[in-house]
């Protein structure tokens, strides 16, 4: 199946990544995609999936144990103490 | 000094005070110098590394306890985080990202005293088989240096094939680390999910994905998955292994096992030279005292459109963090709206993962789950169910690691679904979470072929007994530097 | 008919840890991003460390909401972007893979309304946005991640409530039932959030979202509601979409049309495997919850405690925790006085004693140290302990002292800790019992009072006067007993 241009277009900014002048990768997507048809012909509709489990007892106790070192130095940081976005109208 | 030397044989020699690690250490960057200029494995260097050095051989000297990987020179692959150094995923979206902290790998490894010395290239977030997909360009396979050294982890095993290192980790998603090491006459072992915590590697398809331990002989590479093994507390998804020693009994042959052929994986599409490479290891494990049997695998056909669907997915998830608000590259955000300033900044991602991440929109979303995402993950349990059925009747399955010979730069850039035929082999021991291993067999015509022996969760142990066995077969040439 | 729903979001803040790393739960009082690790920020190569008590507590929820709880439970991504989420997407619960989500189908009733819980979820908190700057051309928005992590209970009804009351009633009942768990202090800022949506006879589904407190929601709905009937009533139709809720003004604003091109593209999180809950992990969380609200009030009123007052009691988790202490206490001192009850009356005049001590403790509790301890600060100050409380129930139900002078005792006691004997001599607070010193009391009040002697000769009512006024003489101190015994002795 053909996915179309527009469609494709769409997607790329629901990822939020700028196509502009980047046309030529619609080509090779949608031809990417198409090879994924072969997914139709594998008869496997009714497959249960398998998915990994854990017991309870795994998991992490709830304990409070601060990081110790000052990590927002570590990251883009406005006046040491916040990260900055942009506007958000 | 001897560069090729095994890893198992250095640390002996260094705990003899054959040599010290200072002075290997030393040659190797010689080494690197005089090579990397052309096959440009690194992307950064340890440039404490020597300093470190000498440290080890004061401990040494002053008889205080040392570890395992005494002194051991090893390459990191750039998508795993090592604490203070540059960790970029070859990406210019991390162009300036230093990593915090370690992955429990490294810190398992910086425990036993190994030495790290770089960070191998690799193809951008590991998306690729060639490393052309390096944002500062590809590595070359030192072999033939027309030709891709395979990838992703390309640097990782170039930097080990080319006495750049003795041992390299790397990581493999759907072939990422046999493939390479294939293609560079290295080993290169998948581990089963979960026995390699992957705490600290930046994830690109994070269901299916291991760190592996590459390196020049089997030995090393047992040896290495000991040191990086085991349950981890920061990691959900890995396993307790009790401490196995993969290196007991690595000698112990396989005679009398049962070896099954997956013959979608010797069929059409598979070159005519690895297909006789193929026939002719088989016949080594004959001889071995193993029984070898052809076996289909209905499902493998489907497996690399699976395999595919399910990354991009996981990986348009994994990569939406890159938004460049809290680390990534210097691009100033004054005069920008949030949405046009991230998806402006995410233009920094390269072509391939620009086109993955759009597929890991499209395939998983409302009105098209159904027909994609679903039914890969349906092809991968029913894949996971034939590969068990087959692991009731055969010990080991073995195909080529990769279907064909390596190729020159550029060759397979075109055409995407040629691309994706490359992980034909590889992918399957992903999907179902099987332990793999690449094991170099044959030089044709200056050109390494590797072979792949897929065994059944946690039986590394026997993967290796199977892996040596082949090993002890072949008599390679050296790496014509 | 008018169809309510809402989806509460409860933040665990009695648990220490974050949901998926060792992070502070509850962030509050923090600098900004000074409780923050590479999980929570989500820095490459992180992993998700799922919290064990995170899970017991929330599954604790679901099972005192009447939810069925999952054999396995399962953690799904939620994908979109915006600058608080670190990672741009969510850990949270649903059940596109059957009901693998923390509790589902449960239910509640508001005064004899039935409230069907469609599910429960537990889920990531993102961070916190901040604006700074005076006017919209210079303000900045700033990102505090402290939050990002905090372990949220996703609580979604069906729209079965029919008006605000019902919500209000049963987000107080909700709020009770959290606290009394001991999962959540809800009066905290921010600790309990809410989304609801709202339709009219005929109307389309609006969802109100961004409201930060009940007390919001219920204004919320009351606009909504209106604004829904006046647009009905001039024949407008009503469309379906998503309104905010603007804190400052007041109203619901329609939201940009943004939020419709959102496709979260929910999938399974590889990083957390299913997590299996047995049966015997059931069991052991059901036998560790704490007595519920209603069953307490039960409790209460076979003590023989007025309904009124077990109400109020059985729903103050900071009282009926301290009454409970009390009443454990006080049956130590029960037994030391009776001795072990060992025969059907024994156990009878025990429980008669027992049930003295609960109504006593309870009146004082409701009447006057709810009064005296009305805010946190105060109870953190408070020396009373539930001995000292024990104690003054002792002394008045051996008429030692009054009721009367009870209320400075307690106060003393709150204020000092100091032991009710102390007290009762620095105030001269013993019950005068003396048939003397009373009987020269009330000769005083009867020469001083003889309209009234008169009046009481004829109506045997207005003597309560005049105990009034011995008492007045005593500064509350006369035993009334005694003193209504006497006064009727000398009139007659």
């Amino acid at each position: 199946m053909l996915v179309s241009k527009e469609e494709i277009e769409h997607v790329a900014k629901l990822m939020r990544i700028d196509l502009d002048d980047h046309t030529v990768h619609i080509d090779r997507v949608q031809k990417m995609i198409e090879y994924f048809d072969i997914l139709d012909k594998a008869g496997t509709e009714s497959e249960e999936l398998i998915i990994n489990e854990q017991p309870l007892e795994n998991l992490r106790e709830d304990k409070y144990e601060p990081y110790g070192d000052k990590l927002i130095d570590k990251l883009k940081h406005y006046k040491e103490k916040f990260v900055r976005a942009p506007k958000m109208v | 000094m001897n560069l090729g030397i095994s890893a198992l044989d250095y640390i002996e020699a260094i705990k003899n005070g054959e040599f010290t690690v200072e002075e290997f250490v030393s040659e190797t960057f010689d080494q690197i110098k005089k090579v990397d200029g052309k096959l440009h494995a690194y992307l950064s260097l340890n440039d404490k590394a020597l300093d470190q050095a000498k440290e080890l051989d004061k401990k040494r000297k002053a008889k205080e306890k040392i570890g395992s990987c005494m002194g051991m020179p090893i390459a990191i692959k750039d998508n795993i985080c090592v604490k203070g150094a540059k960790t970029t995923c070859a990406s210019k979206m991390l162009e300036k990202y230093t990593a915090p902290f370690d992955a429990t790998v490294i810190a398992r490894l910086r425990k036993q005293d190994a030495l790290f010395i770089g960070k191998t290239n690799l193809d951008e977030f590991a998306m690729g088989t060639t490393t052309e997909f390096s944002v500062y360009g590809p590595s070359k396979n030192p072999w033939n240096q027309e030709y891709v050294p395979g990838g992703s982890s390309g640097g990782s095993a170039v930097a080990v094939s080319a006495l750049e290192s003795v041992v390299s980790l790397g990581s493999d998603t759907g072939g990422s680390v046999r493939n390479p090491a294939s293609f560079c006459s290295i080993v290169g072992l998948k581990p089963t999910y979960g026995l390699v915590s992957r705490y600290g590697l930046i994830s690109y398809a994070n269901s299916i994905e291991q760190i592996g331990p590459m390196a020049r002989t089997v030995k090393d590479t047992a040896f290495l998955l000991n040191v990086i093994s085991g349950i981890d507390p920061n990691d959900n998804t890995t396993i307790d292994n009790h401490g196995e020693d993969y290196l007991k009994n690595i000698d112990s042959g396989i005679d009398g096992k049962k070896i099954g052929i997956i013959s979608e994986m010797v069929g059409k599409g598979t070159d005519n030279t690895v297909s006789s490479a193929t026939k002719k290891a088989l016949a080594k494990f004959e001889d071995l005292g193993a029984k070898c049997e052809e076996i289909p695998i209905d499902m493998v056909d489907y497996s690399v459109a699976s395999y595919y669907t399910i990354t991009s997915t996981e990986a348009g998830s994994n990569l939406a963090r890159y938004d460049n608000l809290r680390y990534g590259f210097d691009f100033d955000l004054e005069g920008y709206e949030f949405n046009s300033y991230i998806s402006k900044a995410r233009r920094s991602f390269g072509p391939e993962v620009t086109r993955r991440l759009i597929i890991g929109g499209f395939v998983p979303s409302a009105g098209h789950a159904g027909k994609y995402f679903l039914k890969a993950l349906k092809v991968k349990s029913r894949l996971t169910k034939e590969i068990n059925a087959a692991f009731k009747k055969v010990d080991f399955l073995v195909a080529p690691t990769v279907p064909i010979l390596p190729f020159k730069f550029g060759e397979k850039l075109d055409d995407p679904v040629a691309m994706f035929l490359i992980d034909f082999n590889t992918v399957t021991a992903n999907l179902t979470g099987k332990p793999a291993i690449s094991v170099p067999f044959e030089i044709s015509n200056g050109l390494p072929i590797g072979i792949q022996i897929i065994a059944d969760s946690m039986q590394e142990k026997s993967l290796f007994q199977a892996a040596y066995a082949l090993e002890s077969t072949t008599n390679l040439p050296k790496v014509p530097l | 008919m008018t169809k309510i729903g809402l989806e509460i979001h409860c933040q665990l803040t009695k648990l220490e840890s974050k949901l998926f790393c060792s992070c502070k739960a509850d962030y509050r009082g923090f600098e900004p991003n000074t409780n923050i690790c590479p999980v929570c920020v989500g820095l490459p190569g992180s992993l998700p460390r799922l919290n064990k008590k995170a899970i017991e507590k929330a599954t604790v929820i679901a099972m005192a909401l009447n939810c069925q709880t999952p054999q396995k439970i399962a953690f799904f991504r939620k994908n979109y972007f915006y600058p608080d989420l670190p990672k741009n997407f969510q850990i949270t619960q649903l059940n596109i893979y059957g009901p693998t989500s923390i509790g589902q189908e449960g239910k509640i009733s508001v005064e004899g309304k039935e409230i069907q819980i469609r599910r429960i979820q537990l889920e990531e908190d993102p961070g916190r946005l901040i604006y700074e700057g005076s006017s919209e051309r210079t303000q900045i928005t700033l990102v505090d991640y402290n939050r990002a992590g905090t372990p949220l209970v996703e609580i979604v009804t069906e729209p079965d409530f029919e008006n605000p009351k019902q919500v209000r009633l049963f987000l107080n009942i909700l709020s009770d039932l959290l606290e009394n768990l001991g999962v959540s202090d809800p009066s905290l800022e921010g600790a309990m959030r809410a989304d609801a949506n709202v339709s009219i006879e005929g109307g389309s589904k609006v969802e109100i979202k961004n409201i930060n407190s009940f007390y919001d929601l219920e204004k919320a709905l009351h606009f909504e509601l209106t604004r829904q009937q006046s647009l009905a009533e001039r024949k407008i139709e009503i469309i379906q979409e998503t309104r905010h809720w603007d804190d400052k003004r007041k109203i619901t604003i329609s939201a940009r049309s943004k939020e419709e091109e959102e496709d979260y593209r929910y999938f399974l999180e590889g990083d957390i495997p299913w997590v299996k809950i047995d049966s015997k992990t059931v069991e052991r969380l059901k036998e560790g919850m704490p007595e519920s609200i209603s069953s307490k009030k039960i409790r209460y009123e076979n003590y023989g405690i007025p309904t009124q007052v077990a109400d109020i009691l059985s729903s103050e988790k900071y009282f009926s925790d301290f009454f409970q202490k009390y009443l454990d206490y006080s049956n130590l001192v029960i037994n030391k006085k009776l001795g072990v009850p060992n025969n059907f009356n024994e156990i009878e005049e025990f429980d008669k004693k027992y049930h003295s001590f609960a109504k006593e403790g309870a009146n004082i509790i409701t009447t006057d140290l709810m009064g005296l301890l009305d805010n946190k600060e105060k109870r953190n100050a408070s020396k009373l302990t539930a001995e000292h409380l024990s104690d003054l129930v002792n002394a008045i139900l051996e008429n030692k002292i009054t009721r009367h002078s009870s209320k400075t005792v307690l106060q003393t006691m709150v204020k000092t800790g100091k032991p009710i004997s102390e007290i009762i001599s620095e105030f001269a607070l013993e019950q005068v019992s003396d048939d003397a010193i009373l009987s020269t009391m009330i000769d005083e009040v009867i020469k001083e009072e003889s309209k009234a002697v008169e009046e009481a000769k004829l109506n045997p009512e207005a003597i309560n006067y005049l105990v009034g006024k011995v008492m007045k003489k005593t500064k509350g101190q006369a035993d009334p007993t005694l003193t209504l015994n006497l006064l009727k002795k000398k009139i007659s």
